[in-house]
């Protein structure tokens, strides 16, 4: 299997085909319908080969976690690129939830669990210990696979996390509101109804709203934990439509348990599997042709 | 539409992001009066272990089972008391367990959606009125049917029974042991069915609704799914239904009938210890005489103390069988 | 018999007495209020809050304890329902799995359960003997001890119901774990943490025995706190208990103002909570 560390940048990646024990698959003809089907639409960001390597908002470097002292992930490393969506996908369990959320260090809100490893956020550790938690949270948003409104109005669930660090006159307040609900995809569908409470709202709406707080307070980059997994089909693909819009303002981690998805809205895939990083490459390539057998036994469904 | 909105600020270094004084201070906060409780119970003890010494070392373990009770020789002896108490809750317990599971049953799995709120309420109306209520109730309504309608038939039916008919002696007087420990059924059944009916309501839909696909009755998944699932709870509520029994004062002093005798028949009047104390304590004269009555006190909070104890150490056991 | 035929049977039997289960209660509840209804119409009147407490054989009414009851209820009310809540939230927030949770939560179990005339015996050592007299503040005090457990408790459950994403959700957005708690936890479980309080506020309405030696009773007039005071539970169960007819009067009126406020509070707790909750 090649090291993750040689999959990370795409120019250095060894010619298909050659030996490395055995390990990697001859690729499987352009025209077989499961690959095929999984082939990204061409469209302005997906043209790789004109894109340049964009900077790493988020570097990943030799992350172990336990959840006391059975060992969850194993020695991972990866890039997270500024203004891509990078996805996280693996069956479930593999550690991808795990890993995603050790970049805000929610998992800190349990004893029991713990990480070592780096990880840097702008070439600073977001691991070091004495770090303010909060300012890092301000920094990282993140949206839950369930959508967690606040028992309040829409209009304080968003003013909660911006009141969290700036004190605002009521009218940038409004339009700090209105902003992040335009970008969220929800303004048109709650203007009116902005004190109603947060609970009235559809799963879908509810998911958006909780994406607009996580924006509000301008984070620079966005944990997506299997956002549109509770919604049904109409709402994910408005969430997925979201996140392609977003993607041009912040640097995007979305955990997955859907390959389609992954395929469909992620520039980049990481494919985890019994806390492994098994394979990390652009999402055009991964789903063509994917460089470790595993990885491609898991695209095609032999087995989830 | 991304970029129609506001151009967004990356000031995220520059903002100050104050330092959490607050948590500290909050979680002292709390800790402070988390410790007040643990206070207010230990100066019970001590309190009630104190005013209690003078009767103790007076009586010494006599006081427990001696049944005199004489102010003016300064003879004092729980057992008559404490029997009360015993009983009464016994009865109690009794009458209000069954009818308290029938009731959350009922609300939880027969009654109609529309039905399971307004009678919720109700019954949790029965725990909201207070004991002094039950009390005149109890004298001025209950004692005066039961003593024409309730007792002459139990007498003349099961006190001829051999054995058990010493239960049922004696004449009808409406007060009694027998109505005391009816009423604290009625005002403890709401509590334990208040309990039952939220636990048995956690209990996940899914849960019960593969039991009935199974094909099974309500009675089966009540019995085989809802009750193992929430037998903590219930329990919970059973011992806190006891708790108030074994306690209550104004119900059963109004219609126990405030004798210091112990007599088998449970149609007879009594004493409990709650009782006993309301009767008495303003009137009491004399050190010995309050010691004694304090000491009732340290008894019955004893009783309920194991009482308690021993429920939850049941539970851990419980818990621990489950594996979890 | 068949078995299934027999299971149906069980199941009809149990169904059958669990629906008398439920009208045993409904009766009861029904015959109650009732009786109180009936025997207390008649000494609804202007006197009764008018007039204070008169000796047997002359006309009067309840002020001086209504008056009284209301103002130690306020008092325990304030006292217990704060500390009741930052005890529960310590339970819910800070001590989750350790040993001294543990312990506090047994203890606060014991008070929930603890006959509430020994906490009037406590209070009585602790207050009433060493400021020489009965008082209103020792009956508040009392009152207060009995509120404490109950609000320990719902506010420890109710906040353990707040689903673990919500609380995540906060902290994700860089709050402080206070402002999570206090300003999303407490939101989450207000409708619980209120109902909670108001129970305890209605369960010391109508409390008599923590007040028999702490705040004992007062013929007549008095606000002052430092002295015993009327109530309307003590005056009621002497009134009841004694020979005199007009007395007892009096105190099925007193048990039916009693009644009726706490319904009222009842009432109004889930009327505030179905309009104050966000239902989706």
């Amino acid at each position: 299997m090649i090291s993750p560390r040689a999959q990370l940048h795409p120019q250095q990646t060894r010619p298909l085909g050659s030996s490395d024990g055995g390990e990697t698959p001859a690729p499987p003809p352009p025209s077989d319908p499961r690959i095929t089907a999984l082939r990204p639409l061409a469209d302005g960001h997906r043209d790789i080969a004109t894109s340049p390597v964009p900077p790493t908002k988020v570097d990943i470097r030799n992350i172990n976690f336990f959840y006391g002292k059975s060992q969850a992930l194993k020695n991972i490393s990866l890039p997270l690129y500024d203004r891509r969506v990078t996805a996280f996908i693996g069956p479930s369990g593999c550690g991808k939830s795990t890993l995603l959320r050790i970049l805000n260090r929610i998992y800190e809100l349990y004893p029991g669990q713990s990480a070592t490893g780096e990880v840097l956020l702008d070439g600073e550790d977001v691991l070091a210990p004495g770090l303010d938690l909060n300012r890092l949270r301000a920094k990282i948003g993140m949206v839950f696979q369930k959508p967690t409104p606040f028992p309040m109005t829409i209009r304080d669930n968003i003013a909660f996390g911006i009141r969290l660090y700036e004190r605002l006159p009521q009218s940038e307040l409004d339009e700090r509101i209105e902003s992040a609900l335009r970008r969220a995809a929800l303004w048109d569908e709650v203007k009116d109804k902005l004190r109603q409470s947060g609970l009235s709202l559809s799963g879908g709406q509810q998911q958006r709203l909780c994406i607009a707080r996580a924006i509000a307070i301008e984070p620079e980059v966005l944990l997506l934990d299997e956002p549109a997994s509770a919604l049904d089909p109409i709402s994910t693909q408005r969430i997925e439509e979201l996140i392609a819009e977003l993607k041009s303002d912040y640097c995007i981690a979305i955990v997955t348990h859907n390959m389609q998805q992954a395929a469909r809205s992620s520039d980049y895939t990481a494919f985890l599997y019994l806390g492994e990083l098994i394979e990390f490459d652009e999402t055009e390539r991964i789903f063509t042709h994917p460089k470790v057998r595993r990885t491609e036994d898991y695209i095609t469904g032999r087995f989830g | 539409m991304a970029t129609e909105a506001v151009a967004v600020s990356r000031t995220t270094a520059q903002r100050g992001v104050a330092a959490g004084v607050g948590d500290p201070i909050f979680r002292a906060l709390t800790f402070a009066f988390a410790l007040l409780v643990l206070l207010i119970l230990g100066g019970v003890i001590i309190s009630l272990v104190d005013g209690a010494l003078p009767a103790l070392r007076q009586f010494g373990f006599g006081f427990f089972v001696g049944t005199a009770w004489n102010p003016v020789t300064e003879h004092f002896g729980a057992l008559a008391p404490i029997y009360g108490t015993l009983v009464t809750s016994a009865i109690a317990m009794l009458i209000g367990i069954p009818v308290a599971f029938g009731i959350a049953l009922f609300i939880t799995e027969l009654s109609p959606v529309w039905l399971k709120r307004p009678l919720a309420t109700m019954i949790e109306l029965l725990a909201a009125i207070p004991s002094i209520i039950y009390g005149i109730w109890g004298l001025f309504v209950l004692a005066p049917f039961v003593q024409e309608y309730i007792e002459p038939p139990l007498i003349n039916t099961m006190g001829n029974v051999p054995g058990i008919g010493l239960l049922f002696a004696g004449p009808p007087l409406g007060i009694g042991v027998l109505t005391a420990g009816f009423i604290l059924a009625v005002m403890v059944l709401p509590f334990i069915s208040s309990v039952m009916r939220d636990v048995f309501e956690t209990v996940p839909a899914v849960l019960k609704e593969s039991t009935y696909a199974l094909g099974a009755t309500t009675t089966e998944v009540a019995w085989g799914v809802v009750l193992p699932f929430t037998r903590i709870g219930v329990f919970g509520g059973i011992l806190l239904g006891l708790g108030r029994a074994l306690g209550e004062t104004m119900a059963v002093t109004f219609v126990i009938g405030n004798s210091n005798h112990i007599q088998a028949s449970i149609l007879q009047p009594g004493t409990t210890i709650s009782a006993s104390l309301a009767n008495e304590f303003t009137e009491a004269v004399g050190d010995l005489y309050l010691s004694s009555l304090i000491a009732l006190g340290l008894i019955l909070f004893m009783i309920t103390f194991i009482v308690l104890a021993i429920a939850k150490l049941m539970l851990i056991e419980l818990q621990r069988r489950a594996g979890g | 018999m068949e078995l299934y035929a027999r299971r149906r049977l069980v199941n009809i039997i149990v169904m059958t007495l669990s629906m008398a289960a439920t009208a045993f209660g409904l009766v009861f509840l029904f015959l109650v209020l009732w009786t109180l209804l009936i025997n207390g119409i008649g000494a609804i009147s202007p006197a009764l809050f008018a007039q204070n407490t008169p000796p047997p054989g002359s006309a009067g009414g309840l002020l001086n304890a209504i008056v009284g009851s209301l103002m130690m209820t306020a008092i325990a009310t304030v006292i217990g329902t704060p500390t009741g809540i930052l005890a529960g939230t310590f339970l819910a927030e800070y001590a989750r799995g350790s040993w001294f949770g543990e312990v506090v939560r047994f203890v606060n179990d014991i008070l929930l359960s603890a006959p509430s005339i020994i906490i009037g015996l406590f209070v009585y050592a602790v207050m009433v003997v060493r400021m020489g007299h009965f008082s209103a503040w020792a009956g508040a005090v009392a009152l207060a001890i009995i509120v404490i457990p109950v609000v320990v408790r719902t506010t420890e459950d109710m906040l353990r119901l707040v689903p673990g994403a919500l609380r995540e959700a906060a902290v994700a957005l860089g709050a402080p774990k206070w402002k999570m708690i206090v300003m999303v936890a407490y939101r989450a479980a207000m409708q619980g943490m209120l109902t909670g309080v108001l129970l305890a506020v209605a369960r010391i309405s109508g409390e008599t025995a923590p007040l028999l030696f702490t705040a004992l009773n007062n013929q007549f007039w008095s606000t002052d706190l430092n002295a015993p005071m009327a109530n309307l539970p003590v005056v009621i169960f002497q009134f009841a208990m004694s020979p005199y007819a007009d007395w007892q009067t009096l105190a099925w009126g007193g048990a039916l103002l009693i009644t009726a406020a706490i319904l009222l509070l009842n009432i109004s707790a889930r009327m505030l909570a179905a309009w104050s909750s966000f239902r989706p």
